[in-house]
């Protein structure tokens, strides 16, 4: 096995395109170096992309915010502006693994390490992130929600990665929030996530929505039903319960002794609800 | 009873919160746990488990693994000089009898369970050792198999042993139970089903074993008894006083290492190779490999009067065994004792049954078969309080046994049974009520009571010894055979020790856990060694105590019973002092031992025909209450424990640090047998051999335990202590479960009460 630590974009991408057999890019390796100590992945070259600047940067970008694909949860949550304008995913980030875990755990790993049950990426998705990759023929910019296309599968062309996320500005009256349901309190993985981010007028009536769903299908959901549900309406009960509805409606979850089909489905609608109660609090007072 | 010593005279040592020798090391990262020692030139050792839950060996070849690189030996049941291991009653000296139990050290034609041993590899490195693991050609034909105890008990059941698929069974029955339920106000019947769960201690099974220059096969491990060096001796057909273990300080224990371990392993490997060899399981082997706790069915049926005092009890019990005896038939015998809990059952019947399976085998956790059962009998009790309208802290004191009564048994309680103010105080305990804090959260209260035995069944003839000795300076030394589980057992024979011959503790060092340098003290399990190895400890010293002031009186010229033994001097009571230093040369001088060996000899008994229903079976119980305040989210059906509060008499706690660690420990290690941990087995196949499937609480699903500590001085340890290692871990359950019943109206009767499980339970689930 071949370790690499390259210091520019161009760096890795050099070393990934000419990789024969597997080559891992490696960020925080919460995922990745379980992967390989359980014998899941045995990779012949692993991609250290941490010296990478690009990717362990938080900078201003037209009014939002690049977050580097290598930044850990622990960073993100020092970041007080970035905190302020979305809270919804640094919570997400959060909320993955333990503090320990925290330290070391970032974004871009969360995202391509192809788990539906990943914390962050619904929260991503539903703040309309958008991933910008670099490759072999350059760079470009995919959305979030279309990284992921199956367990483990991510849309990726070979000698690709994610170098950085780019949240969109936030409109004044906006705001996310993401929720997420597990077994314990901590250091669990989501049996159901549920990402929702939220534009309200002067008169709180919601004016844009999106809304994404985690661990209830083989890829996360960003489900534009529920954002209809509650668009115009200033969510009062009977949008939150079309929320739930449609929320519910999109699930297609696996059964397992985590959690049966049946119960995500009910948990993904009460978090739907929840978060966007939560998004629409936060949104009402900035 | 302890004498006169323990209860005029006012306690210095004995009682005092005092930070334990261990706890800094062990907060700081610096205590040696087994698998933190190395030796020169040391091989690695790595078990081949069956995959299968059951089937046929149909080949077993080594050679391809023998010849890999680095292997020093593979072993197969063929090369075991006898691969017989007996699993009844750890460290026993006297024979068990009927409940004798074995198993094959290395699986020889057939497997029962999936994580069976098959071979054992020991080479220069790990790697080594388990590339050669998969280089063992072995070829299964699976057999026929069942995986519920109702499929095993069935006519036509595959049989997991020729001797049938029920391995024990005990019944008991008093008074008129028919009667009984025709005078009932009410009647109320509950089925109840408990999981298998895992020790889950953060020390896996580990340890190291060498030929020492004096020929003895010396064993350091992580165990609960190191009287298992009977055992390996026996397997590696050598005398005994050949092989001898070395206990280390335990990162936990809690009965997963009272059966052998790695020690049979790292024995035959030292043997056959000659050479130091280590072996510590992984998460996921220990997980896999280890002894379960027995899964239950509990049927209850109880009859009250309209004043709540219970009329009659009808319990049935079902207990899965998994694929091996191991301890299984005397767990259900605690199960039996204790069925109808702390309270009066004039009319009742127990049948209680144990069956094998080609689950994972079940063995000793603590609470041994008497936890199952708080799960039925407390959830009884409330859903009887709740039919009345009557208040849970009443209706157990309307039943609780007195002094006098009998148990269903027929054991005679000869003790104080504190129920009635553990429960009220428990109760009292959790203040003014949570006010929910969203509408869609309930909140409730629940209250659960215990009983646990403490000490070896009595027809075991359990003992106990210890030495104590002065070095010249006066300082003291204490030997001890007991392991040091981490519940303090070490520091608190130094406290008492202390009390009795006034020598400051850090004048004392102890030696625990030793096969060949400590007397033996037997194990640390059934909440026996404070008890047990307490009163040896305090034999010793107060005759060594006598030894001593003998001579002193004479040089004081005064009456020993006149002197007092305090901060390193003895004091007359005309204030003169003699320094120990002084007394201990003249001791030396008059020929007078200054080191005394105490063994202690539990009261014993002859053995209970359970049938014919009467005796006594335990030496004494320790009594507990819990009481919890729980949220409920009546949207997804999470449970949330907002206020746990403890209470235990322990008679004397002669560490209140300790005591307190204990309650809070069992409290939260019950929590999570109550709320998540589940040992998910699907057709003889453990899904759950990591911590990342395998939920134990965090620090964030608990919340601060209070522990209430009652000394009733009614104990049968030294000063009059009771056994408090397992008690805390049985009420947790129930108390949750009440709680959740009082919040919400559901009644939860499967552990562990998911949150889906509740949202069944209220409804919110379409299906």
């Amino acid at each position: 096995m071949r370790y690499e630590a390259p210091e520019s974009v161009q760096g890795a991408v050099a070393l990934l395109a000419a990789a024969n057999g597997d080559a891992r890019v490696l960020a925080g390796g919460t995922d990745l170096l379980v992967q390989m100590r359980a014998d899941v992945v045995e990779p012949e070259l692993i991609v250290d992309i941490k010296r990478i600047r690009e990717t362990r940067a938080v900078t201003q970008e037209n009014g939002g915010w690049r977050i580097g694909a290598a930044v850990t949860g622990a960073e993100l949550k020092e970041h007080a502006p970035l905190k302020q304008a979305w809270p919804g995913v640094v919570e997400a980030a959060n909320l993955i693994g333990s503090t320990q875990v925290q330290g070391r755990a970032t974004l871009g790993g969360n995202l391509c390490n192809g788990s539906p049950a990943a914390d962050s990426v619904p929260a991503l998705i539903a703040a309309g992130a958008v991933a910008k990759l670099a490759g072999p023929h350059g760079q470009r910019d995919l959305p979030v929600e279309d990284v992921m296309l199956g367990p483990r599968t991510l849309a990726l062309r070979p000698g690709e990665f994610v170098v950085s996320f780019l949240l969109p500005p936030r409109p004044p009256r906006s705001a996310d929030a993401y929720l997420r349901f597990i077994p314990r309190t901590e250091m669990d993985i989501a049996v159901v996530g549920a990402g929702v981010s939220i534009a309200v007028d002067g008169a709180g009536t919601i004016t844009a929505a999106r809304v994404s769903l985690g661990a209830v299908a083989p890829r996360v959901l960003l489900v534009a039903e529920a954002a209809q549900a509650i668009i115009g309406s200033r969510l009062d009960d009977a949008a939150q319960e079309r929320l739930a509805a449609a929320a519910r409606a999109a699930c297609r979850p696996i059964d397992d002794k985590r959690g049966t089909t049946e119960f995500r489905v009910d948990v993904a609608g009460v978090l739907a609800r929840r978060a966007a109660l939560i998004a629409m609090d936060r949104a009402r007072t900035r | 009873m302890a004498d006169a010593v323990a209860t005029t005279q006012e306690l210095r040592i004995v009682g005092q919160p005092i930070q334990r020798h261990d706890a800094r090391d062990k907060v700081a990262a610096a205590m040696a746990y087994a698998g933190d020692f190395a030796l020169p030139g040391m091989l690695h050792a790595f078990v081949l488990r069956s995959p299968y839950p059951s089937a046929r060996i149909v080949k077993l070849d080594t050679q391809r693994a023998a010849a890999m690189p680095g292997v020093a030996v593979v072993l197969t049941a063929r090369d075991v000089p006898k691969n017989t291991l007996s699993t009844d009653v750890p460290g026993q000296t006297t024979t068990v009898g009927p409940l004798r139990a074995t198993l094959h050290v290395l699986a020889e034609d057939r497997v029962r369970h999936q994580g069976e041993p098959v071979a054992l590899i020991a080479a220069e490195t790990l790697e080594q050792a388990r590339a050669a693991t998969e280089a063992v050609d072995v070829e299964y034909a699976p057999l026929p198999s069942v995986f519920t105890t109702a499929d095993a008990l069935a006519p036509g059941a595959p049989a997991v042993h020729e001797s049938g698929n029920l391995l024990a069974q005990w019944r008991i029955a008093r008074g008129d139970v028919a009667a009984g339920f025709a005078r009932a106000a009410v009647v109320v019947e509950g089925e109840y089903v408990t999981q298998f769960v895992d020790a889950a201690y953060l020390e896996p099974e580990s340890g190291v074993a060498w030929i020492d220059s004096d020929g003895v096969i010396t064993i350091r491990l992580s165990t609960q008894v190191i009287e298992h060096f009977r055992d390996v001796a026996e397997v590696l057909n050598v005398p005994q006083n050949r092989v001898r273990v070395i206990g280390t300080y335990l990162g936990g224990g809690f009965g997963g290492k009272e059966d052998v371990t790695v020690e049979v392993y790292l024995g035959l490997l030292a043997l056959k190779t000659g050479r130091p060899v280590k072996m510590v399981w992984t998460r996921q082997e220990s997980l896999l490999a280890r002894a379960k706790r027995h899964p239950y069915r509990l049927k209850y049926r109880t009859g009250a009067l309209a004043t709540g005092e219970i009329v009659a009890q009808e319990i049935d019990l079902l207990a899965d065994s998994g694929a091996y005896a191991y301890l299984s038939a005397l767990v259900l015998l605690y199960s039996t004792v204790t069925a109808a809990g702390p309270y009066r059952a004039p009319n009742v019947s127990v049948v209680a049954r144990v069956a094998y399976t080609n689950n994972p085998p079940t063995s000793a956790m603590r609470g041994f078969g008497a936890m199952q059962t708080v799960f039925g009998y407390e959830s009884q009790m409330d859903r009887v309080a709740r039919a009345l309208g009557i208040d849970p802290v009443r209706v157990r004191a309307v039943n609780t046994l007195r002094r006098g009564d009998s148990l269903p048994v027929g054991q005679v309680m000869e003790t104080h049974v504190a129920i009635p103010e553990l429960a009220r105080r428990a109760w009292a305990a959790l203040g003014t009520p949570a006010a929910p804090r969203a509408p869609h959260v309930k909140v409730g209260r629940g209250l659960a009571c215990n009983l646990q035995p403490y000490g070896r069944i009595v027809w075991l003839h359990d003992w106990s010894s210890a030495w104590i000795g002065f070095e010249m300076d006066g300082s003291l030394v204490v030997r001890c055979g007991a392991p040091d589980v981490g519940g303090g057992q070490a520091s608190s024979l130094c406290q008492i020790a202390s009390e009795v011959l006034g020598v400051p503790l850090d004048r004392i060092v102890v030696h625990v856990s030793d096969s060949a340098l400590t007397p033996l003290s037997g194990t640390t399990t059934a909440s026996r060694q404070l008890y047990m190895s307490g009163n040896a400890v305090l034999k010793a010293a107060r005759e060594l105590r006598a030894q001593l002031l003998t001579v002193a009186a004479r040089l004081l010229d005064t009456d020993a019973e006149k002197l007092e033994m305090i901060d390193g001097a003895v004091h007359a009571p005309d204030a003169r002092t003699l320094s120990l230093r002084s007394l201990l040369v003249e001791c030396a001088r008059a020929s007078v031992p200054r080191s005394h060996l105490g063994v202690y000899h539990a009261p014993a008994g002859e053995p209970v025909d359970l049938n014919a229903g009467a005796g006594k079976v335990f030496p004494d119980y320790t009594f507990g209450a819990h009481a919890a305040e729980v949220e409920v989210d009546t949207e997804t059906g999470e449970v949330r424990v907002l206020k746990y509060a403890a209470a235990h008499d322990v008679g004397r706690a002669i560490n209140p640090q300790s005591v307190e660690g204990q309650i809070q420990g069992g409290a939260v290690q019950g929590l999570g047998y109550g709320l998540m941990e589940d040992v998910v087995v699907e057709d003889g196949i453990n899904l759950t051999t990591s911590f990342a499937t395998y939920l134990i609480p965090t620090a964030a699903d608990v919340p601060d335990v209070e522990a209430i500590v009652v000394e009733s001085g009614e104990g049968l340890g030294p000063f009059n202590a009771r056994g408090i290692g397992e008690p805390p871990i049985g009420p947790p359950a129930a108390a949750v479960a009440n709680a959740i019943e009082d919040a919400t109206g559901a009644r939860m009767t499967r552990l562990p009460i998911t949150a889906e499980r509740v949202a069944r339970a209220l409804g919110l689930v379409t299906e």
